[in-house]
């Protein structure tokens, strides 16, 4: 009888490997904001491959909370709760990188895994999967340093003011500038990642711009805004890098069957929240994990744009849904 | 004449709008200057609409604010938009269907006030909630193509003019004559200059409140739904400029923050003057750090300036 329970279990065992171990484990995301297509696509994507994990038995469950005002101190009660309700491991998405280290500290003390991810927190204790986005600027130039050598000017488009990732960003292209001299930042406005304030913060200073302005470096949310100011000046259309969004892919090919405009999107895939469940699933199971793990970037190249943008739905955001071997391979890359 | 116009509460806003015009056209030449009117006049208008519907709701005295602006904005461009799905013939009940939200709004908005007796302020941000939490779950954020025709609409001109001021100049000249000319508008500022006598007078208080936080509605959903149309879909987070964007335009535009006397041609130069500041500091390439400030400095500039002409006769 125990042979064959034994059997049993081993065979279980052969058949998923190094899951059987947190079958009866809870993981909980705790969410700053909701309030863009980006944020929902990442939360659609958390149920969609949450929900499998938990079909399939490997974890318990793995519900996902959103705080109403996007505030750290609301984020902070809430992650309080989460510790108080006995999750074993709380996905996070932080409204700040350090004033949410009291509640993160707490759960760690609580014997609880924190993994952020996106909006990362600060506290040593926690994982981190963060976004390199001083690269996702530099690239950017560098991408356009290989389509002009000869350089020229560059209108930036930058994110929300006072926000860290907007300086992030605006610092990696001032790099990437530095190391292709052959262009300079003719003007820069804020856009707020939102099309609209793109639209009208380019049209306000396209007329004090001169007229070769060759590219457009953007952060994101900004691109297609940026393509209809520049329409409605009635000017020549400069290689505007977009950053994934539905409207940008379908304005890029639009403008490729039309007259074989050439560009490049890049952006982080909404999906990363399922790379930190699966980050958070393997440190419950024992793995050994680095603290602090870079998320790979999504591109969409010439040549990748019609099946990427087949892949969108429409008006969202091309994405990418992370499985357990994606992780791992994250994990490994990170610890060599 | 110069004298009298001088001394009239949108004079600043107008001059304010003129000088930051110029001072962008010394930086652009001469050839920049058209380009630059016509983003101004376009991007003003729909600063212009959530204004005027503000600016009414603010009349109406101390407490009174509608703070569900960027939500009904949101709640209208992503209903009617997905009622649209992008189809020609559609655009009529696109449009009637975005009002439609914008009265339905306002009518709940007033609601909260009248009947649970919740300050306004409390109310509009509550139920600013639920609209934006019902545009969420009505589209999880798809942004949806407008119809090609009402796309071509809100970014064409008439007559040089671009068709989205043209509905701006239409909606002021709407509120100049409901505020100068009707009754409405006299028992407005008699509410906001004071409740109570204009109670004892016999004015219908509640009903004025009530038709002024519809008027509010109505208009950020028609705002929403041109913007939509305007920028090539509905966003979740596309109210948002326009919350602060509403209460500056009213209170730079000359009328009274405290209610009781307002100020429909202020609407517009504040408008124009908002886009054109930031427009100006921008070309002057200025950090967002030194624009906010100085954004700051001249409003405040503006307001006392005003208020200073209104109070030597």
């Amino acid at each position: 009888m125990m042979t064959r329970l034994m059997t049993a279990t081993a065979v279980l065992a052969l058949a998923t490997p190094a899951l059987a171990d947190t079958a009866e484990r809870r993981i909980a995301l705790s969410n700053n904001y909701a309030g863009n297509s980006w944020r929902q696509a990442m939360l659609e994507s958390w149920e969609k491959v949450t929900g499998q994990a938990v079909a399939d038995g490997v974890v318990a469950e793995a519900p996902a909370f959103t705080t109403a005002e996007n505030q750290a101190t609301e984020q902070a009660a809430q992650i309080q709760n989460m510790i108080l309700e006995g999750y074993d491991a709380i996905v996070v998405n932080a409204a700040s990188p350090t004033a949410l280290n009291g509640a993160v500290k707490e759960a760690c003390d609580a014997g609880i895994v924190v993994v952020s991810f996106d909006g990362i927190v600060t506290e040593p204790c926690a994982y981190r999967i963060a976004v390199d986005f001083q690269e996702m600027g530099r690239k950017q130039v560098e991408y356009l340093s290989g389509r002009l050598p000869e350089g020229g000017n560059l209108l930036e488009i930058r994110g929300l003011a006072g926000v860290f990732v907007d300086d992030e960003i605006s610092a990696g292209i001032h790099a990437g500038v530095e190391q292709f001299p052959q262009f300079s930042i003719a003007g820069s406005v804020h856009g707020d990642w939102a099309q609209d304030v793109a639209q009208r913060a380019v049209a306000g200073i396209l007329p004090s711009l001169p007229d070769d302005i060759v590219g457009v470096v953007t952060q994101g949310g900004d691109g297609y805004g940026a393509a209809q100011a520049f329409a409605a000046a009635g000017r020549e259309m400069p290689i505007i890098v977009m950053g994934n969004r539905q409207d940008e892919l379908l304005w890029w090919k639009e403008q490729r069957d039309a007259s074989g405009y050439e560009t490049m999107s890049v952006s982080i895939a909404p999906g990363v929240s399922t790379l930190a469940f699966w980050v958070a699933q393997q440190v419950l199971d024992g793995q050994t994990v680095p603290q602090d793990l870079i998320v790979p970037f999504l591109e969409i190249q010439q040549d990748g744009l019609d099946a990427a943008l087949e892949a969108t739905p429409e008006g969202g955001v091309a994405n990418v849904e992370y499985s357990l071997e994606d992780a791992q391979a994250v994990i490994a890359g990170a610890s060599n | 004449m110069m004298a009298t116009t001088w001394t009239r509460p949108w004079f600043w806003a107008f001059a304010a709008a003129a000088l930051a015009f110029a001072a962008t056209v010394v930086l652009t030449g001469v050839q920049g200057a058209g380009g630059l009117l016509v983003a101004a006049l376009t991007f003003a208008s729909f600063s212009v609409l959530v204004g005027l519907g503000q600016m009414a709701v603010i009349t109406m005295g101390p407490g009174n604010v509608d703070l569900s602006i960027p939500a009904v904005m949101t709640l209208a461009g992503t209903l009617s938009l997905k009622l649209m799905g992008g189809a020609a013939g559609t655009e009529l009940w696109g449009l009637l269907a975005a009002l439609g939200i914008g009265l339905g709004a306002g009518v709940a908005n007033y609601a909260l006030i009248w009947l649970l007796r919740i300050p306004p302020i409390i109310a509009t941000l509550s139920a600013s909630f639920v609209f934006q939490s019902v545009a969420i779950w009505s589209n999880r954020g798809l942004r949806i193509k407008p119809p090609v025709s009402l796309a071509e609409f809100s970014t064409g001109s008439t007559l040089g003019v671009p068709n989205a001021a043209w509905i701006g100049l239409a909606a002021a000249l709407v509120f100049w004559m409901l505020i100068e000319r009707t009754a409405y508008g006299r028992r407005l500022s008699a509410i906001g200059q004071n409740a109570r006598a204009a109670r004892l007078a016999g004015v219908p208080v509640e009903g004025v409140r009530a038709a002024t936080y519809v008027l509010s509605a109505v208009m950020a959903a028609l705002a929403g739904f041109l913007l939509s149309c305007f920028s090539g879909g509905a966003a979740l987070n596309m109210g948002a400029e326009y919350l602060l964007m509403s209460i500056a335009v009213v209170v730079i535009g000359g009328s009274s923050i405290a209610g009781g006397n307002s100020n429909v041609p202020g609407i517009w130069g504040a408008a124009l003057f908002m886009f054109l500041i930031v427009s100006m500091l921008n070309s002057y390439g200025l950090g967002a750090g030194v624009r906010l400030i100085l954004t700051g400095v001249i409003i405040v500039a503006i307001v006392v300036a005003a208020s200073g002409r209104r109070l030597t006769p």
